[in-house]
């Protein structure tokens, strides 16, 4: 039976889009399985057809990116009550993505930045006409509406697209693996006894072992094996963008904690080494982090 | 209509990557009253970069754009390295010149086949179920057959050269950190052959879809303006160049290094649109309102890099002269910059320094700076400015993605159009083919 399907983008970057497109010639086995009602990257439908659907009338729904603006909270609330499944489809959705960095500060404080004293602007403003507005900070999808799955990556490989959606449409189940990127990694590994980090244009890299054991924080060992390794393989080291294995709850948390019992140094020595242990160890799951939800926190009760 | 007139919203704009609504004010009468592109979501970049390492931007800033992060990657690790004072080796530079061309193809042929095609094909009366290239792949299966090679080379070869095809990795301060294998460079070698017959048959589809459309493309949407892009002694440049800036007389009236482009550059900050209007400074807002992206470049250029492209330009040229107002035109303008970036793959594949491992420094230093990297990304020039202190941390960032240069373009095109259609009905009198797909 044809599947309808709906493909809803909130603020991110288009590419768990390209991911899909980049099925390439495989698309043509997926699109004829589908009827898609909804994919505005692709599909000339609007809002109000959307909107218009009856309750659970989609089944299955991807919503990718997460909510920056009040549309994007109203359209995944409408993507919720339209979907029979609805996945959480990428890591912006999943975790918050890469913007949820932005959480360091105040809405207040990002607005300023971007439109009143950029180097470039000639005219200071905050442009609010016909415009949604945004949300204080960003939060990972599924703590606003419930989700009946997660799939993570910045984005997820086609493949990682292709096999949840084909278990969807045949009505498997799609658990995420509780491996990491070392399971998948092809790079040799020794008992690890580290001395010192190394940023990444320092030295040369060893092609053929672990980055991790050369210095480099290579951060495989605590995220979730569904990439195939693509970063390690080419001498470039995981930055965590699947965030961690379902078992882990804070992926930031778990990294601190493995590396102060991996590196042979202080925790002055690892303080020094990482200056910015947020954009270090949370790329693209800050939202979700104990830390951010702690700011958040104080700074509702300051108001 | 009411006393007060009518708007009308169209919300999403579809087939874009982003976010924009449409906004089009009409009075009582009938008149436009005025047209807003409402771009209704920004992530604010520009903020949550500070603090972080300067090598780790360039996997950062790219996701900005899913669709053209290789840019973005190397305009980042540009600003970085001139920052710091880095020169790259010559092979890595050749690698990452590989890397935009892989990229500045599937983006082109993504963007032909898959964000505009479907209105030429399926005709801008077409049934909203029809008018994308799903349809055009089930209705046109040729078409659509040529639309996926295509896409597939340039991002197999992306993935190649950068680990992944969608926010590449390897480009770091000093270098690469990958080399290209000799199996790879064997495998695509083999490979770009047919690319370059499905670029000329790309071409050959463009050329159909102009005749078809003539009318249109000829007296829909020209709007004239100034234009912004990069070149190298004349030749139109994507990954070093000079920017020169052309006045709508089709004067080049700056040529200048990207590092003095806040002489230049304006950002104009509208009251209705989280993007800005990037604009020429010198000439104001909004008489300055310039476009980048296909058109804009090759209007700026004298002549394309390589020789096909050459002749496909000259083509357009004939036809339509120079500059080129056309908004539609940007279109054939794409196709024919395609037709470069496969030669100029052809070129870099068969250099033997393509292979070289000696593609990273050892001894890159970070120092306290501020650092301009430049490149064309698809949809115009890219300008990441970053400034570090003395342990390579960010402390600050100006981002001038190639959209904005753009935006007020498209509105004036939106405003142009909207008066043609609502106050002389354009489109009930324009000529337009039968669609392809009905």
């Amino acid at each position: 039976m044809v599947k309808r399907i709906a493909l809803a983008q909130l603020s991110s970057c288009w590419g768990c889009d390209q991911s899909l497109l980049d099925l390439h010639f495989r698309l043509l086995d997926v699109l004829p399985e589908l009827d898609i009602v909804y994919w505005p990257a692709v599909v000339d439908y609007k809002l109000h057809h959307l909107e218009a659907m009856p309750k659970n009338s989609i089944h299955i729904g991807f919503v990718e990116g997460s909510c920056r603006t009040k549309e994007d909270v109203h359209l995944l609330k409408v993507m919720r009550e339209k979907s029979k499944v609805l996945v959480a489809w990428g890591s912006c959705s999943a975790y918050g993505g890469v913007q949820g960095l932005g959480n360091q500060w105040t809405l207040k404080e990002l607005l300023e930045r971007k439109f009143l004293k950029a180097d470039t602007i000639t005219d200071p403003r905050i442009p609010e006409e016909n415009l949604p507005g945004f949300t204080e900070s960003v939060k990972a999808n599924p703590e606003i509406v419930p989700f009946d799955g997660i799939l993570p990556g910045c984005p997820p490989t086609s493949d990682n697209t292709l096999e949840a959606l084909s278990a969807l449409l045949s009505g498997q189940p799609y658990d995420l693996p509780d491996k990491t990127v070392c399971d998948q990694c092809p790079k040799e590994r020794r008992e690890k006894r580290i001395t010192e980090f190394h940023r990444t244009y320092e030295g040369k890299i060893d092609p053929d072992k672990c980055l991790l054991d050369q210095g480099y924080l290579c951060l495989g060992f605590a995220t979730i094996g569904l990439c195939g390794a693509q970063c390690p393989t080419v001498n470039t080291p995981c930055k965590g963008c699947f965030g961690p294995p379902p078992s882990v709850k804070d992926h930031g948390a778990k990294i601190i904690s493995a590396l102060g019992a991996i590196a042979d140094m202080s925790p002055e020595e690892l303080n020094e080494a990482f200056p910015d242990p947020l954009g270090s160890f949370y790329f693209t799951d800050y939202a979700t982090s104990f830390l951010s939800k702690i700011r958040e926190k104080g700074r509702t009760s300051e108001k | 209509m009411s006393k007060e007139g009518k708007t009308i919203r169209i919300a999403p704009v579809t087939r874009l990557e982003g976010h924009g609504e449409l906004t089009v004010r009409l009075t009582k009468t009938g008149k436009v009253k005025d047209v807003q592109f409402n771009v209704s979501s920004t992530r604010f970049f520009e903020k949550f970069l500070e603090g972080r390492f300067a090598e780790e931007a360039p996997r950062i800033a790219q996701r900005i754009c899913g669709i053209c992060p290789e840019p973005h990657h190397l305009a980042s690790v540009k600003a970085v390295e001139s920052a710091w004072k880095v020169t790259p080796p010559p092979a890595a530079t050749k690698l990452r010149r590989l890397l935009i061309n892989a990229k500045q193809y599937s983006s082109h042929a993504l963007h032909f086949f898959a964000l505009a095609a479907p209105d030429f094909l399926a005709g801008p009366f077409g049934d909203p179920a029809l008018r994308n290239v799903v349809a055009i792949i089930k209705a046109l299966p040729d078409v659509g057959k040529l639309a996926l090679s295509v896409m597939q080379f340039g991002q197999d070869l992306a993935a190649a050269v950068g680990g992944k095809a969608i926010h590449p990795v390897t480009a770091v301060p000093g270098g690469m950190l990958n080399p290209f294998s000799e199996e790879k460079r064997d495998e695509f070698l083999k490979r770009v052959v047919e690319a370059k017959e499905h670029t000329l048959e790309t071409v050959t589809l463009a050329k159909k879809v102009v005749q078809d459309y003539w009318d249109p493309i000829t007296k829909l949407a020209v709007v004239n303006t100034y234009y912004l892009g990069m070149h190298k002694k004349g030749n139109l440049e994507i990954y070093d160049g000079n920017l020169r800036v052309m006045n709508p007389e089709g004067e080049i009236v700056a040529d200048f290094h990207p590092k003095d482009y806040k002489k230049y550059y304006g950002e104009y900050v509208p009251e209705h649109s989280y993007a800005t209007h990037t604009y020429y400074k010198p000439e104001g807002y909004p008489a300055g309102i310039w476009r980048a992206n296909t058109l804009a470049r090759v209007n700026v250029a004298d002549r394309m890099a390589t020789p096909m492209a050459q002749e496909a330009l000259q083509d357009m040229r004939d036809a339509l002269g120079r500059p080129i107002h056309a908004t539609f035109a940007y279109h054939w303008a794409r196709v024919i910059e395609m037709v470069q970036a496969v030669e100029e793959i052809e070129a870099l594949l068969k250099d033997p320094d393509i292979v070289s491992t000696d593609v990273k420094l050892s001894d890159v230093e970070p120092r306290k700076g501020e650092g301009v990297g430049c490149v064309e990304a698809p949809r115009g020039t890219l300008v990441h400015n970053y400034w570090t202190d003395e342990k390579g941390i960010i402390k600050k960032v100006n981002l001038v993605v190639a959209t904005n240069n753009n935006i007020a373009g498209i509105e004036k095109s939106l405003v142009e159009t909207a008066k043609q259609i609502f106050e002389e009905k354009a489109h009930e009198t324009l000529k337009l083919p039968e669609p392809m797909i009905k």
